[in-house]
Parts: C-alpha cells; sequence; structure tokens
C-alpha cells in the first residue's frame, strides 16, 4: 500500500474573536445589604446596561428608598422612587475575550417621593431655656426632583457572565420641588442634598448578562 | 483619549470622595434663629431721654440670673418658644447713701409664636408676635409687684414692634 505523507499546514486562520452582546441585569449589593444591617434604612437598586457598540452601553438604574434620618435639630423620614437612564462608555481595551470595563458615563435621574418631619429643635442661641422640641409629624407629599448624574465604575466578569461591579457618581441637582416650611434633605437616587446643588453617591453591584448574540470585535 | 478619561476618572473620585465625607453642619453663628425680645428703657418724664438702669438683673422663673447691669439702657430678653408667656423679675437697685435699695417687678410678656425653617444644620426657628393691647388675649405685657410690695418701678411702656423677628430693632420701650 502506497504511503502518502502529506505536509499539513497548520491552517493558521484563527477562530475569529467576539463580543458578547445582551442585556445585564443586576442589583446594588450595599443597599441591599444596608436594608438588614441599618433599621432606618430600607430600600433596593436594580441596575441594567445593554450594549450597542463595541464601546457604548445603554445603562439605568431603578430604585426605591426609605430612610430616616436624624440630624442633631431634625429627625424626618424620605420616601420614594427614582429611576435613572444615561450610557456608560468603556475605555478599556479588553485582551483576549475578556469582557471587563473601566467606564464613564452620565444618567438624567428622576425621582418622586414624600418626606415626613418626625421631629425638630428650635433653635434659639441665647441658650436661655432649654431647647424646644416639636413633633409635628408633618408629611410632604407629592415631591419630585431632576437630576444629572456623572458616572465613573468597573465591571469585572467574575466568571461566565457574571460581573462584579463598582462605580462612583458626581450629582447635579436640576430642579426640585420643594416642600412648605422645609427644605429637601435627602432625595432617594440623589442621596442626602448639600447647600450647593452638588451630591455624591456610589453603587456595588452584582450582575449577570443575559446573552442575545456575538459580534465581531 | 485614554489620557482624558483618566484624569475624568480620576477627578470624578477625587470629588465624589471629597462630597462623600459628610459634613458635621453647624448652624454659623449669625445666622438669624430665635430672636430674643428688645428692651430699652427711657425717661418717664421725657419719653425720649434714654435712661439707664442701675444694678440691674433679670431671671425667669428658677433659671440663672442675668447681669448685674449698669450703664445700658439696651437688654435682651429671651423668650419660651414652648408656650405663648414668658414671666420675667425685673430688679432694678438704687444707690442711696451707700446702700442699695432693690425693687423687683414681674412682667409677664404674652404672644404667638411661629416656627419657621433655617436650614438642615439649624433646624428651626421661633418668631414671635405680641398681642394686641386692650384685645380678648392677655396683654402684650402684665406688670406686677414682686412679694417685696416695694411697688411697680416700671410705670409705662409702649410696643415698638409687635412682630419680633431678629434682635436688629427695639421692640418695648420701658419708661422709669
Amino acid at each position: 500500500m502506497p504511503a502518502f505523507s502529506q505536509e499539513q499546514k497548520t491552517d493558521t486562520v484563527q477562530k475569529p474573536k467576539t463580543d458578547k452582546y445582551g442585556i445585564r441585569v443586576g442589583a446594588d449589593l450595599y443597599r441591599f445589604a444596608r436594608s438588614f444591617y441599618d433599621h432606618d434604612f430600607q430600600g433596593f437598586e436594580i441596575v441594567a446596561d445593554y450594549r450597542l457598540t463595541k464601546k457604548i452601553y445603554a445603562a439605568g438604574e431603578i430604585g426605591n428608598t426609605k430612610i430616616t434620618v436624624n440630624d442633631d435639630q431634625l429627625n424626618f423620614t424620605t420616601n420614594g422612587s427614582y429611576i435613572k437612564l444615561g450610557f456608560d462608555y468603556n475605555a478599556y481595551e479588553n485582551w483576549l475575550d475578556m469582557q471587563n470595563m473601566i467606564y464613564i458615563g452620565f444618567r438624567y435621574g428622576f425621582s418622586s417621593y414624600s418626606q415626613t418631619l418626625n421631629s425638630y429643635k428650635i433653635y434659639d442661641d441665647s441658650g436661655y431655656f432649654e431647647q424646644t422640641v416639636v413633633y409635628p409629624n408633618q408629611e410632604y407629599s407629592g415631591l419630585s426632583a431632576h437630576w444629572l448624574e456623572f458616572v465613573g465604575g468597573i465591571k469585572a466578569e467574575l466568571f461566565n457572565n457574571l460581573y462584579l461591579g463598582f462605580s462612583v457618581r458626581l450629582k447635579a441637582l436640576i430642579t426640585d420641588k420643594k416642600p412648605d416650611n422645609f427644605d429637601n434633605l435627602y432625595i432617594p437616587g440623589f442621596n442626602r442634598t448639600y447647600d450647593g446643588s452638588f451630591g455624591a453617591g456610589f453603587n456595588y453591584t452584582l450582575s449577570y448578562t443575559i446573552p442575545l448574540y456575538k459580534r465581531a470585535k | 483619549m485614554k489620557k482624558i478619561i483618566t484624569v475624568f476618572l480620576l477627578a470624578l473620585l477625587t470629588a465624589v470622595s471629597f462630597w462623600s465625607c459628610e459634613k458635621d453642619d453647624i448652624c454659623a453663628e449669625g445666622t438669624v434663629t430665635t430672636p430674643s425680645l428688645i428692651i430699652e428703657f427711657y425717661n418717664r418724664d421725657n419719653h425720649t431721654d434714654p435712661k439707664n438702669v442701675t444694678f440691674f438683673s433679670y431671671f425667669s422663673a428658677d433659671l440663672d440670673t442675668i447681669g448685674t447691669i449698669n450703664g445700658t439702657n439696651h437688654i435682651e430678653v429671651p423668650l419660651r418658644t414652648d408656650t405663648t408667656a414668658t414671666t420675667w423679675n425685673f430688679r432694678l437697685g438704687s444707690s442711696q447713701l451707700g446702700e442699695i435699695t432693690y425693687n423687683t417687678d414681674v412682667i409677664t410678656f404674652n404672644y404667638e409664636t411661629k416656627e419657621l425653617f433655617v436650614s438642615r444644620a439649624c433646624g428651626f426657628k421661633s418668631n414671635f408676635t405680641l398681642n394686641l393691647q386692650n384685645g380678648t388675649a392677655p396683654d402684650p405685657l402684665v406688670i406686677e409687684d414682686s412679694e417685696d410690695e416695694e411697688g411697680l418701678w416700671i410705670q409705662e411702656y409702649t410696643i415698638e414692634e409687635s412682630n419680633i423677628e431678629n434682635e436688629d430693632e427695639v421692640h418695648v420701650k420701658i419708661y422709669f
């Protein structure tokens, strides 16, 4: 029998590198945990993003916060929901078929909430009489706020489609409907307000990508 | 492009850590909060002449005594924010032949209160409105002799401003 020796050239055509495209959904672990250990806080935040192109994602968060703040002179409870929508830009060049992210982005945020003034102290710097504490139990409902967020964060793939993420946010209040003879001291989604119109926040997320299709890198 | 993004991320992180540090809000001194009642003393025989008090002290209920005050005709009288009346003891001393004799009058101020929001750090303040004279409510000032039974040294008063919102103006003038 004749022996054919064939020189088999290794096929140099590589398997094409692909990126996964799908919808990624997750939750904020910090707010989830805080609802257990902080008896003044109850809330959750669901995060999601959807890949549009190689580097751009449509992203958003939706959540609910009920928090009681016990300041020196005031004690109040804020209760409401919020939604934030925007885009993320992945600045990280992934090697091989890694799907990690280091990104920047922005959000437009909106919240609808109510505030209840539980108690307050009347400030008198003469200090002569004992400070009066008043319990008005006054509820202010139908409050709302709009703001912009600048986001910076990372998302790392732990294993198969599961991501751990961390982001920091700088917020700028656009407009808010203030209660009468009080103020918006905490806005769900925006967090604590300050004298100016800026605020800050973060989230710590665990999310999962539901793959829809793949595209060449 | 990468440099811009790195700089942006660092700037963002710095800004956020700055804002995340919960600032301890303190009610700044000078912020207009609950005002004290401002009283000025004038001469009974000539209402435009300011008259300084002598060996003067004042206290409310069993709280601290403010004074002894000499050489001024201007005092600040705190009012209670938890009720609509505050009683003060005004003790005037006069020196005669090296000895000081005292006369204490008891004044009750009657008013309405209004609570107003100031800020997160200060909370709320109270403003007061002295009652109208000859109304159905108690008079804005009710003056009575004290246990010393020395008679009243406060003979007359006028309400200059019944809305007590700040300490920049005189609210009550007392003539003696």
